[in-house]
């Protein structure tokens, strides 16, 4: 028999957030990466989520003993927000990020919910940013990974770190399924990260990598993912 | 929120059949996710976004919303209300809290409690709710018609005045539907001289229901601090419709309509009322807010080009007071001021009045388009190592898991979870190795042949308390651990910005007709066949037999672990596995299936089984 060792077997969400910064890399787009352990200032007050917004209830978000103030990230938009606040310190503007990695919610699991799952957030910020551009970079991504027959739209919806505020569906396989929050930059979380909103604009976008795993691939339950089971390595 | 369309219908006569109001709903407001055909009747079920939670949770909100979306007219209930002829009066209403921003109370005496008019009980059932009696239901309509949640107090039953106040530590009270419950100072409550008669915004009590043998009532609206109420209804553990609008903040001004139009559906249900004046306690009064922006900010947000007449049509449609500042220089768009409606909290920014004017156009007006934006995007470094390990360890045969960051022990507590697991792991170990015994069950299902085989890894985040992240692998039941970092060190440092999938495809896209195939929760079993046959001959032909034979219950292609040549003969050994969807199979069905297996290989003269 060959000696030749054979390749292991890739996890799928894995192999699907690579897929994914190749889309957005190609569009320009710079990879980042931050703590999954958060400050509730990147976490919450940043994105102009106030102090009192049921989403900071302890039966959404994960609090940490002994460490005021800290929370297990509830998106990745942490990483977004501290991106364009070193590229705007930086002088790097315009700029774009891309960053896909665990996050978490307290909350009961069943086949559609996890307590950690994968995001994948986004943000572009330059002078004359604007929706156009976010339909355009959200429709050219979710064609890439779905396939050029997805149809896509881009419905009215509420975020305290956007606005306008919109929801992303798309069609595939014939049926509709939301797949993203986004909307434009609030100028509030431009100010909290140290940028002028009267100077620059942008967008953001947020939305589960696990969901278009399932969607793509068939997987019924999103626990599979996180067993350490190696029969999820099918592709 | 539950919307009947037949009670749309009274405000704007004009509104489209039901199916084209969905796709208004949807495209232009809030996503519906339902909508029910009812007795002539269709419910839509709509989630109003919390921005407009303020003026939208109603149905006189939603009418006059579309009136304004589709253009078409919209008609006032108001001028129809009757005004009762009023009395002075003697209520007293005291506000000892700043969290209460104004109290309207009346006092009506002589009422009748009874039934409700039919049109009534329709109207709430229509929308899933219950006819109580004709009071109780008047608050209860006018909510759902305007907005503003009304409670009723039997006035006889309350001593000498009503005030609003922080409650007491200890003090107690039964609801109207009999649940005890203790407050503390945060809560606010209202109360007569001697006792607690209401949870302020969420729950009225039972001591001054309002029953069959009420004659006096009096009636509240007011306007609570959104905070308060939904901190308060929480802790208690109390939703009811008024907890959900008052969470969401009204506007102050909303008590004056809904004074207005509840007292008109008393006086239509109980003729012989007497009305006594209103007594309005209005410290915090609602300040009036002016908004200004260009239609050339609002295109800047868009993507999309608007004219001031365009902007100008959408204020009149939607009866924005505004005033337009004249072309002040050359190219430069005017600048619009409006009035922001009393109810419109939701409106403060030029941001606000950009997704007014995109979603009443509808995004989908908007033409995508990809940025030609030269970005100079920079390498980052924690992906690239991550990257690096990945690739590393796939190419040396290992698969890839991940395990979950929640463990039973750990340096880092969080508070609260819906799990037992209270800790984040401190090392990929400990999660590896259970996954590595796991998978050790099952080596003829995952096609290894031996636990020398069985390579897995992760590369995850641990927290020793310090977050960091970590690569680990096994070798056999050994775990090799290390930092990131570590594992990293002899990287190269020219690798390419571009991140590089494992196995570059032409276009990601492409394997769509891939389908994850889901195991059975069954056990299997495992047999192995050898065979000798004659030296050159191929073992496709034995594995066709164990195929055709295997039955459906071969839950996977059988496969070859071992080969060898011996005095012109060579031995082939497959391993056949068994597996149901449906059962667990027992040791007699196979031997079955392997004794006809091996009846068919015996067929084959110069073949022997070993």
């Amino acid at each position: 028999m060959s000696k030749e060792i054979q390749k292991g077997r890739e996890h799928p969400l894995l192999m699907l957030a690579d897929q994914a910064y190749e889309v957005f890399s190609s569009l320009g787009f710079e990879i980042a990466t931050g703590p999954e352990l958060e400050s509730e200032w990147y976490n919450f007050d940043v994105l102009n989520v106030s102090k009192d917004h049921p989403a900071r209830d302890m039966q959404d978000t994960f609090f940490i003993k002994n460490q005021k103030e800290k929370v297990l990230r509830t998106h990745t938009t942490n990483v977004s927000a501290r991106a364009i606040e070193k590229a705007g310190k930086e002088g790097n503007l315009p700029c774009a990020f891309i960053s896909i990695g665990k996050v978490f919610r307290n909350e009961a699991t069943d086949s559609t919910h996890e307590m950690q799952f994968f995001q994948i957030d986004g943000t572009m910020v330059g002078e004359d940013i604007s929706i156009a551009d976010l339909k355009g970079v959200l429709t050219h991504f979710y064609k890439k990974m779905l396939g050029d027959d997805v149809e896509m739209e881009f419905r009215p919806s509420f975020f305290p770190f956007v606005e306008p505020g919109l929801e992303v569906w798309l069609k595939f396989r014939n049926r509709w399924l939301e797949v993203m929050g986004a909307g434009m930059l609030h100028p509030n979380v431009l100010r909290n990260v140290g940028l002028d909103p009267e100077k620059v604009q942008g967008f953001a976008f947020g939305g589960g990598l696990d969901r278009i795993a399932m969607v793509k691939w068939d997987i019924p339950d999103v626990r599979l993912f996180y067993q350490g089971d190696l029969r999820i390595n099918q592709f | 929120m539950k919307i009947s369309y037949n009670w749309l219908k009274l405000y704007i006569p004009e509104v489209p059949k039901a199916e084209k109001l969905r796709d208004i709903f949807t495209y232009h407001l809030c996503e519906v996710e339902n909508v029910e055909e009812k007795e002539g009747d269709f419910i839509f079920d709509i989630n109003i976004l919390p921005n407009r939670a303020h003026d939208l949770l109603s149905h006189q909100g939603i009418a006059r919303e579309l009136a304004s979306l589709l253009d078409i007219p919209f008609v006032d209930p108001t001028p129809k209300y009757k005004i009762p002829e009023s009395k002075p009066t003697n209520l007293k209403i005291e506000i000892k809290t700043d969290k209460c921003r104004r109290y309207m109370g009346r006092i009506i005496r002589n009422v009748k409690v009874g039934p409700s008019p039919d049109w009534v009980v329709q109207h709430l059932e229509s929308i899933g709710q219950r006819s109580i009696n004709n009071i109780v239901d008047a608050a209860n309509i006018t909510m759902f018609d305007c907005g503003q949640p009304i409670h009723a107090f039997d006035f006889d039953k309350i001593s000498k005045f009503i005030l609003v106040r922080e409650a007491k530590e200890g003090e107690t009270m039964t609801t109207l539907d009999n649940k005890k419950v203790a407050f503390n100072p945060s809560n606010m409550v209202i109360a007569d001289e001697k006792n607690v008669l209401a949870i302020a915004g969420v729950k009225g009590g039972k001591i001054a229901e309002v029953d069959e043998n009420t004659r006096n009532i009096v009636v509240e609206m007011a306007n609570f601090d959104p905070v308060s109420v939904r901190k308060t209804a929480k802790q208690l553990g109390i939703f009811t419709d008024a907890v959900k609008r008052f969470e969401n903040d009204l506007s102050s001004e909303l008590a004056f309509y809904a004074m207005r139009e509840f007292s008109a559906l008393v006086l239509e249900m109980c003729p012989e009322s007497i009305f006594e004046d209103i007594v309005d306690v209005y410290p915090q009064k609602q300040v009036e807010h002016r908004l200004s922006f260009s239609a050339d900010r609002i295109s800047k947000i868009l993507g999309l080009k608007i004219s001031d007449e365009e902007v100008e049509k959408i204020l009149k449609r939607f009866r924005f007071e505004y005033k337009k500042s004249p072309h002040d220089k050359g190219d430069l768009e005017g600048l619009f001021e409006i009035i922001v409606p009393p109810l419109r909290l939701d409106l403060t920014i030029e941001e606000d009045m950009a997704e007014e004017i995109g979603r009443i156009l509808g995004y989908d007006k908007i033409k995508s388009k990809i940025p030609k934006i030269n970005f100079k995007p920079k390498v980052n470094e924690t992906y690239a190592k991550i990257n690096w390990a990945r690739n590393k360890l796939l190419s040396d045969g290992y698969s890839e898991v991940m395990t979950y960051a929640f463990r039973d022990k750990g340096e880092v507590e969080v508070l609260a979870s819906a799990s037992d697991k209270k800790f984040l792991r401190t090392n990929l170990a400990d999660g590896l190795l259970e996954s590595v015994s796991d998978n050790l069950h099952m080596l003829p299902l995952l096609g290894i042949k031996s636990f020398k085989d069985l390579k897995i890894f992760e590369v995850g985040t641990i927290w020793f308390p310090k977050e960091e992240i970590h690569v680990a692998y096994n070798n056999e039941e050994a775990i090799i651990e290390k930092s990131l970092d570590e594992f990293c060190k002899d990287m190269p440092t020219n690798f390419s910005l571009e991140p590089s999938p494992i196995e570059p495809k032409d276009s990601v896209g492409n394997n769509l007709e891939t389908k994850f195939k889901m195991w059975s929760i069954y056990p299997f079993i495992s047999r192995d066949v050898a065979v000798w046959m004659p030296e050159g001959e191929s073992s496709e032909k034995l594995k066709k037999i164990l195929k055709e034979n295997g039955t459906k219950l071969l839950i996977q292609e059988p496969y070859l672990f071992d080969s060898f040549t011996k005095d012109g003969k060579t031995s082939y050994a497959f391993r056949l596995v068994f597996q149901s969807y449906e059962r667990t199979l027992t040791d007699t069905e196979i031997n079955e299936i392997m004794a006809k297996i091996t009846d068919k290989i015996k067929e084959n003269k110069d073949w022997q089984v070993r």
